[in-house]
């Protein structure tokens, strides 16, 4: 297998905070990634890098072998990256099916083709009961299944997902979780999954990264990373020895 | 063609709109047959010359949500250009209102770089100050008739080469031209991929962004749509006017003025700046030949527009449209 992402020793400071303190690490072409870690350990700070909305402050990344340090977002997402933002806001005048036909509409001009393709995206990310709705009506699971279909539309190779299953309920959860597997397996995208849900995010991903304070402090397979003694203390605590213990018991 | 089909593409819209809006282009087409005065005609003319003035602006002003207060001068280039290669070239408007409008193009690219790196009220800000320095230099300029601005020379016969003639009926139709081809352009406007991608930046630039949209260049590109509708009614202007100065074509009053058409009528919808239009145009008209007459009372239109844009901020900012679409879901249309 061959590397399509990779970090080598990125650097984020905002001011005085360093949010993201010399990362490196790559992702194989057809992973699934998982990347946790506590609040505020920067995070999203490294999507936003990745994809080109904060220069970083030292480092460099590559995609597909070329180097995107410092490209432009739209320029990051033309190449074949695209992410998903942690909050999602969408006011204004567009319905579902038109969201997702933004994203489509970076590969052609012709709205006929743009149509299609947002709506074949649409039936497979379950969102047909919604066509017509403004976003802004939506459920947040349904909200957050736009946002997936819209960064899907642009046809990525690789999707950086950012806590797509935050506040949602079980159900809402084993739905995306099937989502985001077919989303991989099925399209064949390469995913990075940002999560605080941890039986989604431990079940999904074949290698987990964990963040604590801007740095990377444990790396390894689900299992390793649950036993993991570094990451329990720093991170999970008692309160996921708990839910894994729940989680164990469903399975 | 795909194209083709898209310009006339108006499934999306509700059949009473389209029984609506095609009851008022068959009055549009007969309205120089029915018997009516000269001030009538006058304020139809003016109708029209506003709805594309505000179809223009509402590319980038509705569609993509960039409030715009300098179209007064686009309008100014326009009409100035059409009028010096008159008076010292003779050529005809059909040459000189393209070339007026490549002019206004290639200024809105000057201005639109820097000013499209603002965001909301700054930007708005900056537009206002740009078209009054192109007022103030068209002002000192001698070649273009500084502060007098410049009489259209008579044809001795009236030519549709020229646009010249002897009755409004046939400006009309010439307008009544433009303003179809006009809204059918704009229908094809907002379904094409530039228009998706401004309501997406108008949605949220930041998302606009992450899925391959040059937010930058998209508005910019906008922005010379704009211009080229509302520079190309400047070039109608000279010639049905005959007279022009730059206190007038390029003044503030008439930004605004373009401005409120989508505003008023509703902001980023195909009806927007035809509804704006045909309820300030009359008020307009109609404030004008009242106050005309009494001393003392000039600038009180300003102070009404000051107010309907007030009201609307406040109570829809969606205008006249919005109103509609909001007694339409719950059931009452
Ligand atoms: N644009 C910004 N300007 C200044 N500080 C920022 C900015 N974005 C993030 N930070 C700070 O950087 C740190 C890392 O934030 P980040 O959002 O990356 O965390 P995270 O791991 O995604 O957390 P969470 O799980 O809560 O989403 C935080 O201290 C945050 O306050
Ligand atoms: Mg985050």
């Amino acid at each position: 297998m061959s590397a399509i992402l990779q970090v080598q020793g990125v650097t984020k400071d905002f001011g005085g905070l360093r949010a993201n303190d010399n990362i490196s690490f790559s992702v194989e072409k057809g992973e699934l990634l998982g990347l946790i870690g506590p609040n505020g350990a920067g995070k999203s700070t490294l999507f936003n890098c990745i994809a080109g909305v904060h220069p970083v402050t030292a480092g460099r990344i590559f995609f597909e072998g070329k180097e995107i340090t410092n490209l432009k977002p739209h320029q990051v997402a033309r190449l074949g990256l695209a992410r998903t933002f942690q909050i999602f806001v969408a006011s204004g005048d567009l319905s579902v099916l038109e969201n997702i036909m933004v994203g489509s509409f970076l590969r052609t001009r012709s709205r006929k083709i743009a149509r299609q393709k947002a709506e074949e995206i649409l039936v497979f990310m379950e969102l047909q009961e919604h066509v017509d709705q403004w976003v802004s009506e939506l459920p947040v699971a349904a909200q957050k299944r736009v946002a997936m279909a819209t960064a899907l539309a642009t046809q990525p190779r690789m999707l950086l997902l950012d806590e797509v299953a935050a506040g949602l309920n079980p159900t809402e959860i084993d739905q995306m979780m099937g989502l985001i597997r077919q989303i991989h397996d099925d399209r064949g995208i390469t995913v990075v999954l940002i999560e605080h849900v941890m039986e989604l995010v431990m079940n999904l991903s074949q290698r987990v990264i964990v963040l604590e304070s801007g740095k990377i402090i444990a790396e390894g397979k689900p299992e390793a990373i649950k036993q993991n003694p570094e990451v329990i203390k720093a991170y999970l605590g008692e309160r996921y020895v708990a839910k894994i213990a729940e989680a164990e018991g469903k399975a | 063609m795909e194209v083709i089909r898209n310009i006339f593409d108006l499934s999306d819209i509700p059949r009473k709109d389209l029984t609506v809006f095609g009851i008022f282009s068959l009055f549009l087409l007969i309205f120089p047959l029915i018997p009516h005065s000269s001030f009538a005609m006058a304020t139809m003319i003016e109708f029209l010359m506003f709805s594309l003035y505000g179809m223009g602006w509402n590319t980038i002003g509705g569609y993509g949500g960039q409030v715009d207060l300098g179209k007064a001068q686009y309008a100014g280039i326009g009409a100035f250009t059409t009028a010096v290669m008159l008076i010292h070239w003779n050529i005809p408007f059909w040459i000189s209102a393209p070339v007026g409008m490549i002019f206004a193009i290639i200024w809105s690219f000057a201005i639109g770089y820097p000013l499209f790196r603002m965001r909301g009220h700054y930007f708005a800000i900056a537009t206002i100050a740009t078209s009054l320095v192109l007022l103030d230099v068209f002002q000192s300029w001698n070649f273009v008739g500084a502060a007098k601005g410049l009489e259209l020379p008579l044809k001795s016969m009236p030519s549709l080469l020229y646009l010249q003639f002897r009755s409004d009926t046939y400006y009309y139709y010439i307008l009544l031209f433009l303003f179809f081809f006009g809204f059918f352009y704009i229908n094809w406007f907002r379904k094409s991929r530039l228009g998706f991608q401004l309501r997406a930046i108008k949605d949220n630039e930041e998302v606009a962004r992450s899925l391959g949209i040059n937010v930058h260049w998209c508005k910019i590109k906008t922005y010379a749509i704009a211009t080229s509708f509302v520079a190309v009614v400047g070039s109608f202007h000279a010639c049905y006017n005959f007279n022009i100065d730059p206190e007038d074509i390029m003044s503030l009053d008439l930004s605004i003025l373009i401005a409120m058409m989508a505003m008023v009528g509703g902001a980023g919808s195909l009806w927007g700046p035809i509804i704006g239009a045909a309820v300030l145009i009359p008020l307009k008209s109609y404030l004008g030949s009242w106050l005309g007459g009494k001393e003392g009372l000039a600038g009180l239109d300003l102070v009404i527009y000051a107010l309907i844009i007030m009201i609307i901020a406040a109570f829809e900012p969606r205008g006249i449209w919005g109103i509609v679409e909001k007694a339409r879901k719950r059931g009452k249309i």
